[in-house]
């Protein structure tokens, strides 16, 4: 597997603007739902294609996977998945505040998907002055519909059927938990080998500020 | 005299935020703390003035270094810096005793404004 890895400089100041744009996504989230949102430190490794689906076992318990692809100016773009954790899906609807029937939870899934995705790329593509654009959100699974495949299947699928063509990938992720509704989120970003690259530059000219 | 300060983030890159806008007055007597439970050591064991405090960290975080400040009655003038800007944690971290709360990344003009606001400059 080629090595990709951050020094601990590139590692923090990556962390640190993660860090920033999950603040900015989670107070979008909390004014969303009108709850608070707690926070954890975000993680971010280095993944192999291969494995992809090992590293996302702890993760595959989800009862729904939402994809959406990111593409921004100088080569920087990936893939983020969001996962929602068993005990979400009943609730969804209350804490969404939609009427029972209003919206199928798929949907409302997928609209709270694209806005925790949308409002954290643009807070972080700002801070490297950059700009995103996005595929339509899809979900990948959802546990009401799909009964026969896992969440972990569907995603491995997913990326080795769709354009993300990769050997490695930095995997970022970051939770959300509505504490009040016992609602989980990870948002697992996953920024292609040839995209790495591009961020590093990116994050070098940030550095060389330091 | 220069008042003792202490800035307390697990990264170095916004410790080094931080540094590079703090006022002349501030700027002799630094230290850092990665974490929240180095924090709490140094703020236990020697007078420090003024505190700029991350609050999401490991091992303690922001908020359990305001309340280990508030138990064992250490006076200090903490101003939070973060990123986790939502309300409930604003009131939240004010209510444990912060002077201020600052939103990341922290500008100058927000800084010198806070502290000139605290009688710290």
């Amino acid at each position: 597997m080629k090595n990709f890895n951050l020094n601990e400089d590139q590692q923090d100041c990556l962390q640190e603007i993660i860090n920033v744009a999950m603040g900015q996504a989670s107070d979008q989230l909390a004014r969303y739902l009108d709850t608070f949102v707690y926070l954890k430190v975000p993680s971010i490794e280095q993944v192999s294609s291969q494995h992809l689906s090992d590293t996302l076992k702890s993760e595959a318990q989800s009862v729904a996977v939402v994809s959406q692809g990111f593409f921004g100016y100088e080569g920087i773009r990936g893939e983020a998945l969001l996962m929602y954790q068993p005990k979400d899906s009943d609730r969804l609807a209350d804490l969404l505040g939609y009427e029972p029937d209003e919206l199928s939870v798929e949907e409302q899934i997928i609209d709270l998907s694209s806005i925790l995705t949308t409002t954290f790329l643009n807070v972080f593509a700002s801070q490297i002055d950059n700009q995103m654009s996005y595929s339509a959100p899809r979900l990948l699974f959802s546990s009401n519909s799909d009964k026969n495949t896992s969440s972990e299947s569907s995603i491995s699928e997913h990326i080795q059927h769709n354009s993300f063509n990769w050997d490695v990938a930095l995997k970022v992720k970051i939770s959300y938990q509505v504490t009040d509704y016992s609602f989980n989120c990870d948002m697992i970003l996953l920024i292609p080998e040839s995209a790495i690259i591009n961020i590093t530059s990116v994050i070098d000219r940030i550095l060389e500020e330091y | 005299m220069s008042l003792s300060v202490l800035i307390c983030d697990d990264s170095n890159m916004a410790r080094k935020q931080v540094l590079r806008i703090l006022p002349e007055s501030l700027s002799e007597n630094v230290q850092l703390a990665t974490n929240g439970v180095e924090a709490l050591e140094i703020l236990n064991n020697q007078p420090i003035d003024v505190l700029f405090l991350d609050l999401t960290m490991p091992i303690v975080d922001g908020v359990g270094v305001l309340q280990g400040i508030k138990e064992a009655g250490i006076s200090v003038k903490v101003f939070v810096i973060s990123a986790d800007i939502q309300p409930e944690m604003q009131n939240k971290v004010l209510d444990l005793g912060a002077k201020a709360f600052l939103r990341k990344p922290v500008q100058l003009d927000v800084l010198t404004t806070h502290l000139t606001q605290h009688d710290i400059l």
